[in-house]
């Protein structure tokens, strides 16, 4: 389960104050999957960063039962003068999951070969998000978190990641953020409109993308 | 008392302690083995230069000595006494640097939620702390095998003297690493008003008996000298210090460390983003 409790957040640019989240009070329920859609710039990405413990709000708490993962695909917090072995080993341990397994099965799945023990920094960007993909799906993580990108590599990849993600979402949650109707359709259980800094939402994915689809028309 | 739902959530159990702790044992714990590969993982010589530096040092400082006076520095043997002077002074000093840059330059792991700045900056500090200790334990023992009978007359003062030391770099560590993201500049700053000149008038090389009277009151502020003439008296059976003060070292080392971890809890949020 994943309550945000009066979560506030602005921020201050050139234009005024904009406030993305206005006092937010939504309960995500346990065993399903949320979708969050939203304009471009309504603080969807803000959100999940908040969620994820990236960022802090300006007030507000995130109760969180069960772990949470970091933005799936994400490289930023990996080192680069360290290899993706190290680096594997480095977020089990944070985790407090094995590392030999973590170790083994990012190994395996990234498909890196020889790479996976030379230092991060002389990887292409495709290599790195296969590494960062394999080690998320390596976690045991009750909720993961997709801020838009939630495939990497060519067709043959994206299709393992895909079966092998689809199995691990029997036991954990997805929170994610996309633009892309047919996506949410795909994963999510149910869904959530941010828009002028109120959260809605709602148990019916249909509701919630029929509403959507009215507040990208009048946008336009 | 009917409690809402959010509010059981909100409440601290003895389960949520419990798993704070050990979820902060094994972020430190990474971080450490962490440090030890960005440290020495890519250059195998690195350990053994963790060696070197001070065996060169001190070798190079007794050369010196035995060529410009005969007698023995306080009665001590030359060589133990360069070694116990140099080797924890490296134990305030070292710590002091190491731990400086722990967040400017770990700014990517704050990505993990449980990384924290803490955990980051101490984590430089016990590996250094670690490495020092070896270092000196090793140096003893190559120093004893090549025939300098080291015997240490109160190994626990020795110990404690040391305790000090560190606590007084890993406080300058916490405040360094939490000004110099905002500040740059303090790398420089802290080298050139802290590491050189403190390197030369903590008694290093020289005992505050040694010093003129007019000179000693002022080095005697400097509780580096208090804890180097402490340790010395605790480590020779040859020397007795009439001047170092448990008190004084020990009053230095708390406050540092206390000032150094409330300067790291008012700056940490602005450190982590630079501003």
């Amino acid at each position: 389960m994943i309550r945000l409790h009066n979560l506030t957040k602005r921020y201050r640019t050139a234009a005024g104050v904009n406030t993305v989240l206005d006092n937010v009070n939504v309960t995500f329920p346990v065993g399903k999957s949320v979708g969050i859609l939203g304009l471009n710039g309504a603080g969807k990405s803000t959100l999940v960063r908040i969620i994820g413990d990236a960022e802090p709000p300006d007030s507000g708490t995130v109760i969180r039962k069960g772990k949470v993962s970091w933005p799936l695909g994400y490289t930023g917090g990996f080192q680069g003068n360290l290899t993706a072995r190290e680096n594997a080993r480095f977020v089990a341990r944070i985790y407090g999951e094995s590392t030999d397994y973590i170790e083994q099965f990012t190994q395996q799945f990234s498909e890196l070969g020889d790479y996976f023990d030379v230092p991060l920094r002389s990887y292409s960007a495709g290599m790195r998000s296969r590494f960062a993909f394999s080690v998320s799906l390596a976690c045991n993580f009750d909720y993961y978190l997709v801020d838009e990108a939630l495939e990497t590599g060519d067709a043959r990849y994206k299709e393992k990641f895909r079966l092998a993600f689809e199995e691990r979402r029997a036991t954990a949650s997805v929170i994610l953020v996309s633009h892309n109707e047919q996506t949410i359709r795909r994963n999510c259980d149910m869904a959530a409109i941010l828009h002028d800094g109120h959260l809605t939402l709602y148990d019916d994915l249909k509701d919630a993308l029929q509403f959507y689809s009215f507040l990208q028309t009048r946008a336009a | 008392m009917h409690e809402s739902p959010l509010e059981q959530d909100a409440k601290l159990t003895f389960a949520d302690i419990r798993d704070a702790f050990s979820t902060q044992a094994r972020v430190i714990n990474a971080l450490v083995l962490r440090e030890t590969k960005t440290r020495y993982g890519e250059h195998k010589i690195g350990f053994l230069w963790a060696i070197l530096e001070p065996l060169i040092m001190v070798l190079v400082f007794v050369g010196i000595f035995s060529q410009i006076r005969t007698d023995s520095p306080g009665g001590m043997p030359l060589i133990p006494f360069m070694l116990s002077g140099i080797v924890p002074f490296t134990l305030f000093r070292d710590p002091m640097t190491q731990m400086q840059g722990a967040i400017a330059q770990n700014r990517q792991l704050f990505a993990f939620p449980q990384v924290t700045t803490f955990d980051v900056i101490i984590a430089r500090g016990i590996l250094e702390v670690m490495i020092l200790s070896g270092v000196f334990i090793f140096l003893l023992a190559m120093t004893d095998l090549a025939g300098y009978d080291i015997n240490i007359e109160r190994p626990l003062e020795v110990l404690a003297a040391c305790i000090l030391l560190a606590m007084m770099g890993i406080g300058f560590g916490f405040a360094f690493a939490s000004i110099s993201p905002i500040l740059p500049s303090m790398k420089q700053i802290s080298a050139a008003f802290l590491g050189r000149p403190l390197f030369l008038s903590s008694g290093l090389f020289f005992t505050a008996e040694a010093v003129p009277a007019a000179a000693r009151d002022y080095l005697l502020l400097n509780p580096l000298m208090h804890m180097l003439e402490l340790l010395r008296s605790a480590f020779f059976y040859e020397f007795e210090s009439a001047y170092g003060s448990w008190y004084y070292a020990s009053i230095w080392a708390f406050c540092t460390l206390a000032a150094g971890l409330l300067i790291h809890q008012a700056m940490r949020r602005r450190a982590v983003v630079g501003i």
